[in-house]
């Protein structure tokens, strides 16, 4: 049962990386890639970077650039018109990105016969004819420590933040202070955060993300501090130590590796981050997170 | 918003806070805390509870004064000291539920009790920390220590507290006062073999016995 979920994943996984194929010269909205296999607009970057290896962005542009390579190989247009068919719109930026990649300049990889071939994180390579042959997507890595845990739904008191991620502690700051001033922050009192968006792929300026903070029932919500109940049902949860710029990793391994093996669904909304240590006072590699990702019901 | 920049005690006194992997000598001036004392297991239930009030009233005065445009300030790490009835140190020996403990956030010396009080009403008045009460601001001169990072289970201390014993002992200083310590890590979720903790054990010159003839 578990191999087959896991099976329905790569098949979903595919899809996407058919359509992509398929569309190379446009530029969607992740929602887009998301409802061609069914997957939730919140999740379904993270489970994209951790079957695929690499991030939705990285592996359009990578891919962009295989195809010029092969047109460099196969036809006689220019290099700048390649370069324009791959999205740069210089020929240095053409020529940069292709070094780093193919390890010598379009022009040398148009001359020389033996040059060949593109390495990358993934096992998914641009294909004239779109085929998918020795579809390698990543497998395993270090298992995980997961656990599933019933979560009572929470009352909380909450400011939103839109806007870049490595900002929101200008929301935590408002939300702690107005409650620890009224003697709100006690023991038991968890610090959650809600994001919307992945810092990976949504321009900076339109990241939501609520900072979170539980309250009891009689608590009003007054001026930017709204109130919301969160949580409720079933969650996958997985420990992330350190500092929190590496919280995607943690997340591509949760959604993308775990997942797919476990047999289940995620619901259409949010993760949650419960914070157990106060960054003001802790050193980012000592930090601890709590990852909950929402479950569908087991079947 | 106060134009004065947020005070962190922790990064101010760096040469107080060193998390040497060699047994260092450092000096302890008059520091003052925020303290609550108890007596019991450590993780126990009173513990945890006096670890709960504890937070919960710096966060209270930490949060009024930022509020009120007052100097802000960092929550330090929590520390504790350690010590047993009598004269004893010998923590092997006696139970756990009859170790003595102050747990202490240090926080700056501007804080005034009645900022302790008002703290403690409103924690009360929502119904938080009982305990609230019972946090006192308190100043320690621990004067010449040793200190040393201690890596791994707080149950392993033994081996760190023998090599700092040893160090002092070749610097003709003996251990004396209570066993301080600062936790660098969060036992909820760090595995007991990487927990980190600073130990810091007062000393003194050693006390030769005169020979007299």
């Amino acid at each position: 049962m578990k191999n087959s979920t896991y099976q329905l994943y790569t098949e979903r996984i595919l899809k996407v990386l058919i359509f992509i194929q398929k569309n190379l010269d446009e530029e969607l909205s992740l929602d887009a890639y998301a409802r061609v296999a069914h997957f939730s607009p919140y999740h379904f970057h993270r489970i994209f970077r951790g079957m695929v290896g690499e991030s939705l962005h990285e592996h359009i542009r990578r891919l962009r650039l295989e195809r010029a390579a092969t047109r460099l190989k196969r036809t006689r247009r220019s290099i700048i018109e390649i370069a324009l068919e791959a999205g740069y719109n210089t020929h240095e930026a053409f020529t940069r990105a292709f070094r780093a990649l193919c390890g010598c300049s379009p022009s040398h990889y148009r001359r020389d016969r033996s040059a060949a071939g593109t390495p990358g994180s993934s096992g998914v390579h641009y294909r004239e004819d779109g085929s998918f042959h020795n579809l390698q997507l990543r497998v395993g890595g270090e298992p995980m420590e997961v656990r599933i845990e019933h979560v009572a739904p929470l009352r909380v008191a909450f400011v939103r933040h839109v806007g870049p991620y490595n900002e929101v502690e200008t929301a935590w700051e408002r939300l702690c202070m107005h409650l620890g001033k009224d003697g709100l922050l006690g023991p038991g009192t968890r610090f959650i955060g809600i994001c919307y968006d992945d810092p990976e792929v949504t321009a900076p300026e339109k990241i939501r993300y609520d900072a979170c903070v539980t309250v009891d029932p009689d608590f009003v919500a007054a001026g930017e501090i709204g109130v919301q109940t969160i949580g409720g049902g079933e969650y996958a949860v997985t420990t992330h130590l350190g500092p929190y710029s590496n919280l995607g990793q943690t997340y591509a391994k949760l959604l993308g590796q775990w997942l797919p093996r476990s047999g289940r669904e995620l619901r259409s909304e949010p993760s949650l981050e419960f914070y157990l240590n106060a960054p003001e006072s802790t050193d980012p590699e000592d930090l601890i997170t709590d990852i909950y990702a929402p479950l569908e019901p087991a079947t | 918003m106060a134009s004065t920049e947020k005070i962190d005690l922790f990064k101010q006194h760096k040469d107080q806070y060193v998390a040497a992997k060699k047994p260092v000598l450092v000096t302890m001036d008059e520091a003052t805390y925020l303290t609550i004392t108890g007596r019991g297991a450590p993780g126990g239930p009173e513990f945890t509870d006096r670890i709960g009030a504890l937070y919960g009233v710096a966060f209270t005065v930490k949060m009024t004064r930022k509020f009120a445009g007052r100097q802000d300030f960092a929550i330090g790490k929590l520390e504790t000291q350690w010590w047993l009835d009598g004269d004893s140190h010998d923590f092997g020996r006696v139970p756990r539920e009859r170790w003595n403990w102050r747990l202490m956030i240090r926080t700056p010396p501007g804080v005034a009790p009645r900022e302790l009080e008002d703290a403690a009403r409103k924690l009360l008045a929502k119904g938080k920390a009982p305990a609230a009460e019972q946090v006192k601001l308190e100043s320690l001169t621990e004067g010449p220590c040793v200190q040393m990072l201690h890596v791994g289970p707080y149950a392993e201390e033994g081996r760190t507290i023998e090599a700092m014993r040893t160090f002092a002992e070749s610097q003709g200083l003996t251990l004396h006062g209570r066993h301080h310590e600062i936790y660098l890590s969060d036992p909820r979720r760090v595995p007991p073999e990487k927990l980190k903790t600073i130990l810091r054990l007062p000393v003194r010159k050693q006390e030769f016995r005169r020979e007299v003839d």
